[in-house]
């Protein structure tokens, strides 16, 4: 195990162990707290909105309600879908997350398990070179031969694509 | 805890008759002294020095307007007085005030009692509140209506078992200060529930009094059950002396010019209120979390029935036994949900209520007669609506009265009656609730806004305007032809903040006048803001929904009717005006979508000023939809004010007429700057 000293930068307090729900992005493996995630639904029609950030991808109706639609490669800036990544298109999920006092979906490339993990597993996210993204990186999962990266999901969605809610008036 | 002399003085000007010239002489000194009070802020002694002057113009002249003047002045000094020393008490204080170094006529109390005991069901407080809301909104039309008729023996009795039940119910619940003060107030309601005296001129007055400090008292109960910090209270003992006892204050049935009458309005009203406690007694209290709740899961029920009626399979293998079932759970659907927006509808009386009180005020202020009346006050529209319809009415009626009517000297000699008429008439049209305005005032100066509208830069030079676009400049923003800045209106921010709430509220306000008869303001709301009417159409594969109310028609036009012009984009000629074409796949930038206008289909949208032709591919049928925010969080989407979930259960967008054409206008403005 690599003893990692991390600089003090300002980084968000290191994941608490606990359930976290595991998905799989871009060929690599995320954790989200279980208690943020609202549901797992599959894949729905996703309606476009014009002149939106990349990172949303539109909106889609979950019974009745209107949510909006983030694409987590775009908003972790991951790199973006190849064509031929699209065998693999039937596991894309979408996980409905609470963020900022609003229901989001997050388009995931197909989604693990819940696992529990402990203390002891998590080891301080490092301070990299580019480091753009990895305020939303809260810490690193080991356990066995599985590496996970743990998010905080509100952090990993951007602030232009879904900002705070002020009191709107009528829709 | 010695009084402020500002709160003395506002009670005594209030009081004092027109030719009890002791009590004048005593007002005068009095405000000559708060005038040169060096313990009061600078525009506070400016307001006693107008009222000085003011006070001695009456004393001159004899004219009651001076009077009035003064007394409006004086009571407005007390009120920014008695703010003052609130705000100073408070302990969330604006932190970048200076610290005061005048000494206050009052002690800082930070440690006031409490106006319910700490033993008190929170539950009863609340209802407690509400109630008697009710009960003093109901004594308050009751009073209006004495006013002009003083016979009224339901209406005293109204008022008195208002004031009655109140204190009964404060006594039980042991919120002191509101008991002993319903039990003065009582004292006179009791006179004249018994005859001895009649709820007119002094009485009457005295009458509102009391019910305004009632409320008053109601709402800081309000506050501290809230859990906010407690303001200073008003020192109640002048005005409960004056209850008990108004004949040793020269209070008395004297009539000043009532300027408030309404015959026809007395009848509706008593007619409406005996319908009104008929309600009372058979209607629930609902939460309204839980009403929305329920309108909410009928509005789902209604998407997925729809859904399912929709889906393929059903369609194709049509079974005619379960066509016919289908068709009856529709029905039924269809009624709940039409029951269920209609537990929302609340009707427009409250608020009619309240422009009849700010009628009767502002007229008193301004020295106006005004008939005031209001037709129509069972309308119905969606609650949130009738918060929000309520202000704009307030301000256009205030305009009305105070702008609108002339002075009765003025009528006379254009040969009116001397009383002003002032009409608010609604009624459901069309799936709009229509509130029209109408007063048989001086009307609109023409002259005076075009040229206003000239120096705003608002009018392109040299180009005719109808006098439909000549009255609607009135609504641009900096706008006020008012000579004099009153205290009331005329700042020139009403208007244009009167036309934004409306357009909030996705309706449209028109104004016709005549010059030297009136004016009427129109206001137009749909009727729910949820369910709206829409045409449903599509480019290439994308879907957008265009809002019923805002199309004009629709069209596949001919080559001969499209004209490109270099520099101004494409236009739809018809047979008296050049339309702009505006090409939804390419603001909305969709791939795919067909090139040929003529091969396509042109929607005629309008927003009230500006009209456009768009383009779409197809035009797919007429539906009723939901209008859902797209996400609260999200960047503001241009050209989309929203999601209507489709019949296949897709989301499609809804096409904000409104902001696209305002752009649309904008950008013909830059150029025009440009050019």
């Amino acid at each position: 195990m690599v003893e990692t000293h991390p600089s003090p930068s300002s980084r968000p307090s290191p994941a608490a162990p606990g359930k976290f729900l595991t998905f799989v992005v871009a060929g690599e493996e995320y954790g989200i707290e279980i208690l943020r995630v609202h549901e797992i639904i599959g894949i729905l029609p996703i309606t476009r909105i014009p002149r939106m950030p990349r990172a949303l991808r539109g909106v889609v109706n979950l019974r009745g309600k209107v949510i909006p639609i983030v694409d987590l490669r775009a908003a972790l800036g991951l790199s973006p879908e190849r064509s031929s990544d699209s065998h693999n298109a039937i596991e894309t999920c979408i996980v409905v997350v609470q963020v900022r006092g609003s229901q989001v979906g997050a388009l995931v490339d197909a989604v693990s398990e819940v696992v529990s993990i402990a203390a002891d597993q998590i080891d301080p996210a490092p301070p990299f070179a580019d480091s753009s993204n990895t305020p939303c990186l809260t810490g690193i999962a080991r356990a066995g031969d599985r590496v996970r990266l743990l998010l905080d999901i509100e952090e990993a969605i951007p602030r232009d694509v879904m900002g705070e809610i002020e009191n709107a008036a009528v829709a | 805890m010695k009084r402020p002399a500002s709160a003395e003085v506002a009670e005594l000007a209030s009081s004092c008759r027109p030719d009890d010239h002791e009590a004048l002489v005593h007002l005068l000194d009095a405000v000559a002294a708060l005038s040169a009070d060096a313990s009061l802020p600078p525009p506070i002694r400016a307001l006693y020095s107008g009222a000085h002057a003011h006070l001695d113009a009456f004393a001159v002249s004899g004219d009651p307007k001076s009077l009035d003047a003064a007394r409006a002045v004086i009571v407005a000094a007390a009120r920014r007085a008695d703010l003052r020393q609130a705000l100073r008490a408070e302990p969330s204080a604006a932190p970048d005030r200076p610290a005061s170094a005048q000494p206050s006529a009052t002690s800082d109390a930070p440690h006031l009692p409490r106006l319910v005991p700490e033993t008190c069901d929170p539950v009863l407080v609340t209802e407690f509140i509400s109630e008697s809301r009710e009960l003093l909104q109901g004594a308050e039309s009751a009073l209006l209506i004495l006013e002009g008729d003083p016979d009224d023996v339901e209406a005293v009795n109204t008022v008195f078992r208002a004031f009655h039940t109140i204190k009964g119910t404060s006594t039980y619940l042991g919120v002191e200060l509101v008991a002993s003060f319903a039990h003065n107030a009582e004292s006179l309601l009791v006179r004249m529930r018994d005859r001895s005296i009649r709820c007119v001129g002094g009485y009457a007055g005295l009458a509102l009094q009391a019910s305004d400090v009632l409320t008053d008292l109601l709402r800081r109960v309000q506050r501290e059950m809230e859990g906010a910090a407690p303001l200073p209270l008003p020192d109640l003992a002048p005005l409960e002396a004056r209850l008990t006892k108004p004949e040793q204050f020269g209070i008395s049935e004297e009539e000043r010019r009532a300027a408030w009458r309404t015959q026809a309005d007395h009848d509706r009203e008593m007619a409406g209120q005996r319908r009104g406690t008929a309600n009372l007694e058979t209607s629930v209290r609902v939460r309204t979390e839980r009403l929305d709740r329920l309108i909410e899961t009928v509005g789902e029920l209604v998407i997925a029935q729809s859904v399912l009626a929709q889906d393929n399979a059903l369609a194709h293998t049509i079974d005619p036994d379960l066509a016919r079932k289908l068709a009856h759970a529709s029905k039924i659907l269809r009624e709940l949900q039409s029951l269920s927006m209609s537990m929302r509808m609340v009707p427009l009386r409250g608020t009619f209520h309240k422009l009849k009180r700010m009628a009767r005020d502002v007229a008193h202020r301004t020295g106006k007669l005004v008939t005031f009346d209001c037709i129509g006050d069972e309308t119905e529209v969606d609650k949130t609506l009738v918060d929000l319809i309520g202000d704009p009415l307030m301000h256009m009626l205030r305009n009305a009265i105070d702008h609108g009517v002339e002075t009765p000297p003025e009528r006379q000699t254009a040969g009116k009656a001397e009383a002003g008429h002032v009409t608010v008439r609604a009624c459901q049209a069309g799936g709009n609730v229509v509130v029209e305005l109408t007063d048989d005032g001086r009307g609109l100066n023409r002259a005076r806004i075009l040229r206003k509208g000239e120096q705003l830069g608002l009018v392109p030079a040299g180009k005719q305007l109808t006098d439909a676009e000549v009255y609607a400049l009135i609504f641009a923003p900096g706008f006020s032809t008012a000579e004099q800045v009153t205290d009331l209106s005329g700042r020139g921010v009403g208007l244009d903040v009167v036309k934004q709430s409306i357009d909030a509220l996705r309706g449209s306000i028109d104004v016709t006048s005549t010059p030297g008869q009136g004016s009427t303001f129109t206001i137009r709301v749909p009727l729910t803001l949820a369910i709206t009417d829409g045409l449903l159409t599509r480019v290439a594969q994308e879907r957008y929904v265009i809002p019923t109310a805002q199309i004009l028609f629709s069209l596949r036009p001919t080559r001969a009717a499209l004209s490109t012009v270099l520099g101004s984009g494409e236009l739809l000629l018809l047979k008296d005006e050049a339309l702009p074409i505006i090409r939804l796949g390419r603001l909305f930038g969709v791939e795919g979508a067909r090139q040929a206008p003529d091969e396509a289909i042109l929607v005629v949208v309008t927003d009230g000023t500006t009209r456009a032709a768009l383009m779409v591919d197809d035009v797919l049928g007429q539906q009723q939809f939901v209008a859902k925010s797209l996400g609260r969080g999200l960047p503001p989407a241009h050209g989309v004010s929203g999601g209507a979930i489709l019949g296949d259960g897709r989301v499609g967008l809804i096409f904000d007429v409104h902001s696209v054409l305002a752009a649309l206008r904008a950008d013909a403005r830059a150029d025009r700057a440009v050019a």
